[in-house]
């Protein structure tokens, strides 16, 4: 993958977001599993920022700062499309956007009897989310299994 | 603005007299496994014995999952029993139990009174309200409500709701205003969320949006409200200056807000006229292989009474997340807590297996019960050494004892892989305070927690 430059990806973000004043609907607001041009989309319908951009081994992953002081990261495979989101901060971002086509999927996953307010494990045929924290300090992450490019740890996907 | 500060001091001065009028207990000693008052179960008496709590009481499950009960005028329903001694009762009683959803395991709850503010009569005593340090108010679920509390409103005369978030779901609902009375302790004209409120229930895309369930109904609460009383004095941090998702302006829509911080939701036990400065849980110690329930005390204060002593207690500060650093199996975990509304010991340890059965599989299943170490470290610097807990078989234990709703052992995944959530079984057999923030005790200033 090429190094990806933050200033290029700042003048992409204000020209996408020109794109989606102008062409409004007609693009497709969701991120999970879609190109990486949604992450600009995300940037725009959330209020946010680009905070960093980075390629990093087998990924590139997009720091955005939400207003709310979460941040939210989109992990983009080396085929353009997102394979994983995961935020931190004082609230959940609106995963309704975040995750797309797939925010129906986790909000209709039947939860553990045993469950608490802390955790969340959902696991809908390729869709994972998975969450923790607590009041003023939530985390969390969802993932299309299938997605991951191979080599990936898991466990730096937050 | 006068006027307003003019009729709160009116209602401090005639919650004072109502206060003295009702007396302040006894000077009774309190021991962990003070019976007496009614608790969550309310009917739950017969549990409330010593601190033993293996299987014993399988009569026991009798308790009333029910709503409300009663709406008594007097302050003093809630308890009767200990105070420290001269001050006020400061004591109630706390009962682990099914629930009102019946299938809460490792749940900690507690009676609550609120009343109209002002009002000595329009009072109602609430059971099953979630005991949580994780999280910050007082949230009464609408159903059980038979109270009419005044709404909050914004200068523009908009009423403030409030989206608040847990990692499961949502809650969606008002903050009201209400005087909130627990043991002899007495909070005037507190923000309280009323959660599922029937004349709020255009929930705006945002709060939706941030996914899970929807936790507006008791059975999907699984309680009957919930007692935040974390190490913080608001359930959120700068929301007087950014919104953040949580506090919405509703007039004909909701729109999100700012709100000063007087308005938001604060740790009740801040607004206490005494023993305000933080809490204490203190629950006996239980048979390895759990309990049908577990009773013990919350006392409120610390040092401020003869029964809310720091004496020795190890005290740990914490971050401004709430956290602390823990350390397990050589690795230091910095978002780390201690959480009583946690129902399990959730820490990563792929070495450990995981339950195969559907519903479990987040929980750990070991061949044979592990004995763990970990070591708890506070900001201050201060750390708890050779703790160790146990990690038992979560679907030997659940489907051994199905009537079973206390399971020190039982443990799970941890999400992150650099936080362990000690729930509740932390607190089984320790007395553990919760200092709050810029709060002096004799053994330092919150935010603490100590044990």
């Amino acid at each position: 993958m090429p190094t990806f430059r933050s200033d290029e990806f700042k003048i992409a973000v204000l020209l996408s977001a020109l794109l989606i004043a102008v062409l409004g609907p007609s693009i497709a607001s969701a991120t999970l599993g879609e190109p990486e041009i949604t992450v600009q989309t995300d940037v725009a319908k959330l209020s946010a920022s680009i905070k960093s951009s980075q390629d990093r081994a087998g990924y590139r992953v997009h720091e955005i700062q939400l207003p709310t002081g979460t941040v939210l990261r989109e992990f983009v495979a080396p085929g353009g499309n997102v394979f994983a989101v995961a935020w931190h901060g004082p609230s959940k971002p609106n995963l309704r956007q975040a995750l797309g086509k797939y925010f129906d999927t986790m909000v209709s996953a039947p939860k553990s009897k045993y469950s608490d307010r802390r955790h969340v494990h959902i696991q809908q045929g390729d869709l994972i989310v998975e969450g923790s924290g607590h009041m003023r300090a939530l985390s969390g992450r969802a993932y299309l299994a299938s997605a991951v490019p191979s080599g990936v740890n898991l466990g730096d996907l937050h | 603005m006068a006027v307003m500060r003019a009729i709160r001091m009116s209602l401090v001065v005639a919650l004072g007299l109502s206060a003295i009028a009702c007396g302040g207990g006894g000077g009774t000693t309190v021991s962990s496994s003070s019976s007496g008052s009614s608790s969550g179960g309310g009917s739950t008496s017969s549990s409330s014995s010593s601190s033993s709590g293996s299987s014993s009481s399988s009569g026991s499950s009798s308790s009333s999952s029910s709503g409300s009960s009663s709406s008594s005028g007097s302050s003093s329903s809630s308890s009767s029993s200990s105070s420290g001694g001269t001050g006020t009762t400061n004591v109630v009683s706390v009962i682990v139990d099914q629930g009102p959803s019946g299938n809460s395991v490792n749940t900690l709850f507690t009676s609550v009174t609120v009343c109209v503010p002002g009002s000595t009569t329009s009072c109602q005593t609430i059971d099953h309200i979630q005991v949580d340090t994780g999280s910050y108010g007082l949230r009464i679920l609408a159903p059980v409500l038979t109270l009419s509390l005044p709404l909050e409103t914004l200068t523009n005369g908009s009423s403030l709701a409030e989206c608040t978030q847990f990692v499961d779901g949502f809650s969606w609902g008002p903050i009201a205003l209400a005087d909130v009375k627990i043991a002899g302790e007495s909070a005037s004209s507190v923000p309280v969320q009323v959660i599922g409120d029937s004349r709020f229930t255009n929930i705006p895309s945002n709060c939706s949006g941030t996914g899970g369930t929807e936790e507006d109904t008791v059975a999907k609460f699984g309680a009957n409200g919930i007692l935040g009383i974390g190490p913080f004095e608001l359930d959120c941090g700068d929301c007087d200056t950014t919104t953040q998702g949580l506090y919405y302006a509703c007039a004909t829509t909701c729109t999100e807000t700012v709100v000063p911080d007087t308005m938001q939701m604060p740790n009740p036990v801040t607004h206490f006229a005494t023993d305000n400065n933080g809490s204490i849980i203190d629950l006996p110690a239980v048979a390895a292989t759990g309990a049908v329930t577990l009773s013990g005390s919350l006392i409120f204060g610390i040092d401020t009474q003869s029964n809310n002593q720091s004496g020795t207690q190890t005290v740990l500060t914490v971050d401004g997340n709430a956290e602390l650093l823990m350390t397990y199996n050589g690795q230091t975990l910095a978002n780390s807590f201690i959480d009583s509304g946690s129902n399990g010991i959730y820490f990563t340890d792929s070495s450990i297996a995981t339950c195969t059965t559907s519903g479990l599989t987040s929980f750990y299943c070991p061949g044979n019960t592990l004995t763990l170490g970990l070591s708890i470290q506070g900001q201050n610097g201060v750390t708890a050494n050779n703790l160790t807990f146990n990690v038992g078989n979560a679907q030997t234990m659940l489907m051994n004892n199905p009537t079973f709703n206390v399971f020190p052992e039982l443990a799970g995944t941890n999400p992150n892989p650099g936080s362990f959530d000690y729930g509740l079984a932390f607190f089984y057999g320790k007395r553990v305070a919760v200092a709050v923030e810029g709060d002096k005790t004799s053994a330092g200033t919150g935010p603490y927690i100590a044990f």
